[in-house]
């Protein structure tokens, strides 16, 4: 069974839904049901325990099969963000932690300094620590030394709906990390979720792509379907691109006949 | 000499904010109302954030022809005490609200910068994220602010026409342009995390000052990069109150003006008030808007204490109950959030020079 494993953990889905801009928690429920994620994320923002209607948190744990990840979206520095995963732990009694700090809140791009510094505190504590990053391939590096169980690196600014912008630097995190790569942020349809797994992504994050769709249950469905195959066709190894020209004098004539 | 800074003068990235405004806009207001809508959607989902008002106080040393505050105005004047503001407060949190905004007049004896912190204190234990609406502050002031538990501040300069302003602010310390407009880059140096900006619609030329207001944005933005922007679109609505506005905002100018903001500046919160009529703010949900407030009370008090004596700083016209509100927005498909901030996020905003 081709399984992620991340930490001690194992999924046998490769798709990880995010739970923000739904137009409502039923159906953000329906939508995680439907892509049969294993692992979903959620802000511990919109964990709301005093007004169970405004709770995000509360409603998944019914979910049976699913292990909740909670992210420290909103935080802008890595003091912040370490607090606030230590306020998450206490509330979901998840091990997980996504850390996600944005500097500025506009274009929500991770800032990779004080990302690394929350790593590296959270790791030390026993956190098992995805940190969302840009798509370095040095500080993915640094960040798994760091003793991260997995590297997010985004796929193109959040909700911009641009795909697979980073792909050459992605390729690179792919081939060199020892821990898995999600990719996360920027995928708006099925075929660039595909296309991440083909690469070699390990998983990939969704939300915007499905919370905003014509009926995100379907397209969560949809999701689904295209990350397996991805993952499929990657596993089954993919043929190579042809376009490499044979030059029309020979290059290695010079070697004469081989004896 | 011209009392404008440089950087109020023309930019060089202007040219379709312009366009999109211009009263020979080659956009219709459905092409810009598509687009807005389509950034939105991608950018904040389908939610809208909730806020409320609390008046702490309409003490006032100003004379802003405009204001139901100001300091000749006939209006009983009081500040709710700290007890009072926990009353308030739990009447607003017993409404689901989580998130609020405290406002005040001018800086006054009865209300100063003293007893503004203390209440942004004794509402930060309450609430998950406090935001000011108050005077103009030193950059100190803005630093223990934050430290007390403010993450935003919203200062309007009202217009960016220093002629109109200059008449508009008879007496008292908002009578200083310059200082106004400097007040949103002291919030910010301060280490306030969020500064919200806005006209007052109605008091000069409407594409004039937005003009400046999106100059101003962009300024802050790339001078203090960590800064979090929102714009507010209040509007002096004509034929209401005892101030007749001299330059009036239509509904389409001003649905213009939101499309433009939200297209010329993507990730940027706009908001939208009880000061419009409940057909407007649910046409505007979903195509522009991300933030409102609900269920506002524009008096001092008024959520526990629901006699007050004054008439309040402005007319609210969207007088419909949370729940009727929220009900409304669902029904649009779009999900009212309360809770949207994390107490663990509140402090001054980090400063790489004082590492």
């Amino acid at each position: 069974m081709d399984s992620l494993h991340i930490g001690s953990y194992t999924f046998s889905s490769r798709l990880i839904l995010g739970t923000g801009k739904f137009s409502s928690s039923s159906v953000m429920l329906e939508a995680v049901k439907a892509s049969g994620t294993q692992l979903v994320t959620v802000a511990l923002r919109r964990f709301n325990r005093e007004q169970p209607g405004d709770d995000l948190f509360t409603p998944l744990t019914s979910i049976p099969g699913i292990t909740l990840m909670p992210n420290t979206s909103g935080a802008s520095t890595a003091a912040e963000a370490v607090q606030a995963a230590r306020i998450a732990r206490e509330l979901s009694g998840s091990p997980f932690i996504k850390v996600e700090i944005h500097p500025n809140p506009q274009h929500l791009m991770p800032d990779p300094i004080e990302t690394y510094e929350a790593s590296k505190i959270l790791a030390k504590e026993g956190f098992l620590v995805m940190p969302y990053i840009p798509a370095d391939p040095v500080l993915a590096k640094r960040l798994e030394e760091a003793g991260c169980v997995s590297v997010m690196p985004l796929g193109s600014a959040i909700g911009s709906g641009q795909g697979l912008a980073t792909a050459e630097m992605l390729k690179i995190i792919i081939r060199e990390s020892a821990i898995p790569v999600i990719v996360d942020a920027g995928l708006r349809s099925p075929s660039e979720a595909a296309l991440a797994m083909e690469m070699g992504c390990d998983a990939v994050l969704v939300n915007s792509a499905v919370a905003v769709a014509g009926n995100p249950p379907v397209m969560a469905e949809a999701f689904a379907e295209a990350v397996a195959a991805g993952r499929k066709a990657f596993a089954a190894g993919i043929m190579e691109k042809s376009g490499i020209a044979v030059a029309t004098s020979p290059l290695t004539s010079f070697l004469g006949t081989e004896a | 000499m011209n009392p404008l800074p440089e950087w109020l003068s023309a930019g060089h990235d202007e040219t379709r904010f312009r366009a999109m405004l211009s009263p020979d806009s080659p956009y219709t207001l459905e092409q810009l109302a598509g687009e807005s809508k389509a950034i939105t959607l991608r950018r904040f989902g389908r939610t809208m954030s909730l806020y409320a008002p609390l008046y702490l106080s309409n003490h006032c040393s100003s004379g802003c022809a405009y204001c139901g505050f100001a300091s000749d105005r006939k209006t009983p004047r009081r500040r709710l005490e700290q007890e009072e503001i926990r009353k308030e407060l739990g009447a607003m949190k017993r409404l689901g609200i989580s998130d609020v905004l405290l406002l005040t007049g001018e800086r006054t004896k009865a209300a100063d910068f003293d007893y503004l912190r203390t209440s942004v204190a004794t509402a930060a234990a309450d609430m998950q994220r406090v935001t000011v609406e108050a005077f103009p502050m030193s950059v100190s002031e803005y630093r223990e602010l934050a430290e007390a538990g403010c993450t935003g501040i919203t200062i309007y300069q009202e217009t960016y026409d220093p002629l109109r302003y200059a008449e508009l602010h008879r007496w008292g310390p908002k009578k200083d342009f310059r200082e106004r407009l400097e007040t949103p880059s002291r919030a910010l140096e301060g280490g306030i995390k969020t500064v919200g900006l806005g006209v007052l619609l109605g008091l000069a030329d409407p594409q004039e000052d937005a003009l400046m207001l999106y100059r101003h944005l962009r300024y802050l933005g790339k001078t203090y990069w960590r800064a979090g922007l929102s714009v507010s679109f209040p509007r002096i609505r004509p034929q209401t109150g005892s101030y007749e506005p001299p330059f009036p905002v239509s509904d389409h100018l001003l649905a213009r003006m939101i499309f433009a903001f939200r297209i010329a500046l993507p990730d940027v919160e706009l908001v939208l008030s009880t000061r419009e009529s409940p057909a407007f703010r649910d046409g505007m949900a979903g195509i522009g808007v991300t933030r409102m407030s609900i269920a506002s009370r524009t008096t001092v008090g008024g959520y526990h204490d629901a006699e007050s004596s004054d008439r309040g700083q402005f007319d609210v016209f969207d007088d419909r109950t949370a729940e009727a509100f929220c009900n409304a927005l669902r029904d649009k498909n779009i999900e009212p959030v309360f809770k949207n901030w994390e107490h663990a996020y509140n402090g001054p905003s980090h400063m790489e020079a004082e590492k």
